[in-house]
């Protein structure tokens, strides 16, 4: 019956890929812009566009919105999916969108549809404000959006080397084909589990009743591949770490370097990867030894750590209870009590946010509210120091902002998937500063006399990200050397603001690492992409745990 | 209504869904798009939702949505490719058989001779899962049920946050191997979560239904309340095995993950909860059914004409099939297991196909309140509901997971204080077999949140139980 969505595709795996198949990109899709008939959807700075997104604005404001903003989104993505060099599946889509948001009697209204028509932007103008006015029955407060400069005219294009929707998708295959046949040639690979690629396009435009007016093009590239590796008589899993997701085109599979991702070739990566885990199977397996050890995790284990702890507790929304019923909330509870002045690490973290970082999967122009993302620090030398805001949140800051003699912006954080989405305030692409000394993963288990060491830690955390659960490779460090790795059952138990005041060490800037990740919010549910920059670092007395012993 | 409203414009109601003969024009289209030879498959969904948030006694967003998904496959010399899309203007649609039949040459390579039969006619249940009550849930009374939750909060001087949609759906399958299929379904929610403003308590309530008038926002919003205010300022236990009283939500977070494992497949690989291991005289891995698996007051199972269920009669993946009645656990014994290999019974013209698992289930209860389980419970905790919940070891379905939004400690007969919440780590089928009591089976929370996904619901009916020895590994002084 159903259209199976990309992310039914993606969980259902290779069972269901065997008759979804595939595809390419569809195009032209057609868009209704007034004349006699539809035509090819144009490039977003079409002057056409501009009299569609006029028509929302004019029909918001005509049924009584104060503000209103339109969006109008082109999305491609294009997939590979199978451990088969002979045949990579591919998959593909393409879609179109429209949102009209409204603030009517100081309250939100959103309305959208798959339909670009001058119809239809009215029908949501008007339909998005009648959502509002539904919503301001009986209300005391009203919504009030921090100032942001008009953009009259901002053409925006997220630099990318290779735009994967210009290149010949059997060039694509090719290569893909032939980096699965290199890893089932490689000694010790014994199979591919699973091998993905994900490109993903976006065009938007967006505009508002204040004047605002800009265009945006977005890539975001990932995959994943899994191998099975052979180690004498053992059989262990190995993934490679450079395929998270990216604010990158075809260079991430295709680039001989990537910057923060990887510095040789994706062959060469695999090849290393593929070595990496036949040592770690000849390493001894111990079973968990429940107690407090020193640590050291790898700049995948950080960024993981910052994606489920610091990340989402620094959103203003949620601190504040707005994402209670459903993700939860945050450990930092009183946010304006806290800022400024609350220890949330070691003197040694300095968390920054930046949304026009190059390369990062959240990295944007101009915001869904049409504000250019500044550079901003939520944790300095240890203290919580701002969050993340949108127009709407930042608003909520406006008395600390002015106590602290700090500008009163939102910093650029509000993001919707696509335009049939209503924008929320999420992620930023984050960075953990790097420690001054040139140190690198093994660097840190060499000043580690006696301890753990844990790489790719996957992460759950609480309803506050507070307690968290996390299960990684573990070894064992005896006198600066990993010298066994710790059986399945191993994990960490930690509460997060005891650990980052734990930070006892930090990789030098060349050891920092890029990785993208998605992460859910909101009702109903969105996902969105976010990168975190990290080091590998060393923590002071964790807990380790075996998960699977009872009470 | 508020007479403020009189002057609120209704907006112009266009179409929520295609409609069927719409759907079929377009189905008609494309073949006639189709260039090449070979067959066509197609698949579209439209759906509409109408959507209120709030958080901290405010309406945080008040929204309609809606969109179209068209997936156009088409198979040429054994090799299926397509694309997906959502405009259905005739270029777009012609434009999307020609990049479907450009996947095709793309994903090449693989030129089988296509053995693919004519499918079996199958016959589906026809359960009632639309309701008018849902699409006619207004803009002006979703905004309604937000302001009673608030309202209701606010005088006890808490923070409610909470959401409701409902939702229409349309879905039409088309093939040159089958019959057109088409269907319409609802779902409806509402669920809500009330704090204290200094964060120390919380408590939630909350139900899906394909139905809006099987949900009761005002009861909803005050068990929400009565939890959130009883919740407040918990001492922290320490951690071991205790007995346990669980509300059907809690009950629900354990059982789905046994229902998600009754495969065949693994059982007869060796892996899985359902599984003997390897029998040496056959030459091949045993399940367990015939046996005992948990206590035998317990049944799991679903029929799709259930009247309190409401679930999509068939399959949403390639050959639509239906789901039958089917009982996983009968009195205590594993009965029968999903089979996976439905697409090769299929290519081989078996009509007899493998039971399908809609995930949706009813579990079998008892008569036993939960005043009842209280009252005869001498020191145990009562479990409002689950969160983050994990299988840490498929074999032998160890669960990790927290307690969330109500916990308290009963002491001879009676809920004495709240308590922190817990981290758990034990095994659903374990607690099954630790059965003390069971209650009145009813309906659970759990809505599908994709809204292209034309499952709809995944209904779920479940007793509320007591146990013993439950497992509480950790202390989480979260709220």
């Amino acid at each position: 019956m159903s259209v199976i969505n990309r992310r039914d595709f993606l969980k259902t795996g290779t069972a269901a890929a065997a008759f979804m198949g595939l595809a390419t990109t569809p195009g032209p899709l057609l868009a209704r812009l007034g004349g006699a008939r539809p035509e090819p959807v144009p490039p977003t700075d079409d002057p056409r566009l501009k009299a569609l997104t006029a028509r929302a604005l004019d029909a918001a404001r005509g049924a009584g919105a104060t503000y209103a903003d339109v969006r109008l989104t082109h999305t491609w993505a294009r997939t590979w999916n199978g451990a088969n060099p002979a045949s990579v599946d591919p998959f593909g889509a393409e879609l179109l969108a429209v949102g009209v948001r409204a603030l009517a009697e100081g309250q939100w209204g959103f309305a959208s549809g798959p339909v670009w028509s001058p119809d239809e932007m009215a029908r949501l103008g008007r339909e998005a404000v009648f959502q509002a006015k539904a919503n301001a029955v009986g209300k005391r407060e009203h919504v009030e959006l921090a100032p942001a400069p008009v953009v009259p005219d901002g053409r925006w294009v997220m630099p990318v080397a290779i735009d994967p929707f210009e290149l010949s998708p059997f060039e694509m295959s090719d290569l893909l084909a032939g980096v699965l046949l290199f890893t089932l040639r490689q000694p010790g690979c014994k199979d591919v589990r699973k091998f993905t690629c994900s490109l993903y396009k976006l065009e938007k435009t967006f505009a508002s009743t204040e004047g605002s007016h800009c265009t945006l093009r977005t890539y975001r590239t990932g995959g994943e591949l899994v191998m099975e590796v052979k180690s004498g008589d053992k059989l262990g899993p190995a993934s490679l770490d450079c395929l998270s997701p990216a604010g990158l085109g075809w260079e991430l599979f295709a680039a001989d370097r990537v910057p923060l991702v990887r510095d040789v070739s994706i062959r060469e990566m695999i090849r290393r990867t593929i070595e990496e885990t036949k040592e770690d199977l000849s390493l001894p397996i111990k079973p968990a030894d429940v107690g407090r050890y020193d640590a050291v995790l790898d700049a995948r284990s950080v960024a993981n750590l910052v994606h489920a702890t610091l990340g989402p507790a620094t959103e203003l929304d949620r601190a504040l209870g707005y994402e209670a019923n459903a993700g939860g909330t945050s450990w930092l509870s009183d946010p304006f009590g806290m800022v400024g002045s609350y220890r949330a690490g070691a003197p040694s973290l300095t968390l920054t946010a930046d949304r026009s970082e190059p390369g990062g999967c959240a990295t944007v122009g101009w915001d869904d509210d049409g504000v250019a993302p500044d550079r901003f620090t939520l944790v300095q030398d240890g203290v919580l120091a701002d969050f993340q805001t949108t127009r709407e949140s930042a608003g909520w800051m406006k008395d600390y902002y002015a106590k602290a003699g700090r500008p009163y912006r939102s910093h650029g954080c509000a993001a919707a998937p696509s335009a049939v989405d209503a924008p929320l305030q999420r992620a930023p692409n984050l960075t953990v500063a790097a420690g001054r000394e040139a140190l690198d993963f093994d660097a840190l288990v060499a000043g580690i006399p006696s301890g753990i060491a844990i790489r790719r830690l996957q992460v759950d955390m609480d309803f506050q990200h507070l307690n968290g659960l996390g299960l990684g490779r573990t070894y064992e460090i005896k006198n600066g050397k990993r010298v066994a790795i710790i059986a399945g059952g191993g994990g960490l138990l930690f509460r997060a603001s005891e650990l980052w005041k734990g930070l006892k060490g930090l990789g030098g800037a060349e050891s920092l690492e890029r990785f993208g990740a998605a992460a859910e919010k909101g009702e109903p549910a969105e996902a969105h992409f976010a990168s975190v920059t990290a080091p590998p670092a060393a923590f002071a007395q964790l807990t380790l745990i075996d998960v699977l012993r009872k009470a | 209504m508020s007479a403020r409203h009189v002057n609120a414009t209704a907006p112009d109601d266009v179409a929520r869904l295609i409609p069927r003969e719409e759907a079929e024009r377009i189905w008609e289209k494309l073949r006639g798009y189709a260039r090449g030879g070979g067959t066509t498959d197609v698949g579209m969904v439209s759906w509409w939702a109408g959507e209120m948030r709030w958080a901290r006694n405010r309406a945080t967003m008040a929204s309609d949505r809606r969109d179209v998904m068209l997936g156009i496959w088409r198979t040429i010399a054994g090799v299926q490719a397509g694309v997906y899309m959502n405009q259905i203007d005739d270029e777009s649609l012609a434009a999307a058989m020609r990049a479907a039949e450009l996947a095709v040459r793309l994903k090449g390579g693989r030129r089988l001779i296509d053995l693919r039969l004519k499918a079996p006619s199958f016959e589906f249940a026809k359960p009632k899962i639309w309701s008018d009550a849902t699409v006619n849930l207004a803009t002006e009374a979703r905004a309604s049920v937000a302001r009673t939750a608030t309202e209701l909060a606010a005088a006890r001087g808490m923070h409610s946050a909470g959401y409701v949609e409902v939702r229409a759906h349309g879905g039409a399958r088309f093939s040159e191997e089958y019959d057109p299929l088409y269907v319409t379904l609802t779902q409806a929610r509402c669920s809500t979560t009330v704090r204290d403003v200094a964060g120390t308590g919380s408590g939630w309530a909350g139900l899906s239904s394909y139905d809006w008038s099987a949900i009761d926002p005002h009861a909803l919003a005050e068990r929400a309340l009565q939890k959130a205010l009883a919740s407040r300022d918990p001492v922290g236990l320490e951690p071991g095995r205790y007995t346990v009283v669980l509300e059907p939500q809690a009950v629900f977070e354990l059982v789905r993950a046994i229902v998600q494992m009754v495969e065949r497949y693994p059982a007869e690989q060796s892996a899985g909860p359902f599984t003997l291991g390897r029998d040496p005289a056959l030459g091949m891995a045993r399940s367990k059914l015939g046996l005992k698996v948990v206590d035998e007051r317990v049944t799991i199972g679903h029929d799709p004409m259930d009247p309190q269920l409401g679930v999509l009669p068939f399959t949403t993946g390639n050959v639509p099939q239906p789901f039958r009645p089917v009982k996983w656990i009968d009195h205590g014994v594993l009965t029968a297991l999903a089979d996976p290999q439905r697409d090769y019974a299929l290519s081989t013209r078996n009509e007899n196909v493998g039971v399908m698992n809609s995930g949706s289930f009813r579990m079998s209860g008892g008569n036993t309140t939960v005043d009842e389980m209280i009252r005869t419970t001498k020191r145990g905790l009562l479990v409002t509901r689950f969160s983050s919940t994990r299988v840490l070891d498929a074999d032998s379905l160890l669960m990790t997971g927290l307690t969330r939004d109500g916990l308290w400690l009963i002491e001879n007969g009676a809920v004495t204080k709240a308590v922190k919440n817990f981290r758990f780590t034990e095994s659903p089928l374990l607690v099954l077999n630790n059965l003390e009591a069971l209650g009145v089976p009813m309906p659970v929370f759990n809505p599908v949140e994709n809204p292209y996904d034309s499952a709809g619901l995944v209904p779920a009916i479940v007793p509320p139980i007591k146990a013993r020895d439950f497992s509480f590994t950790s202390l989480v002084d979260a709220v």
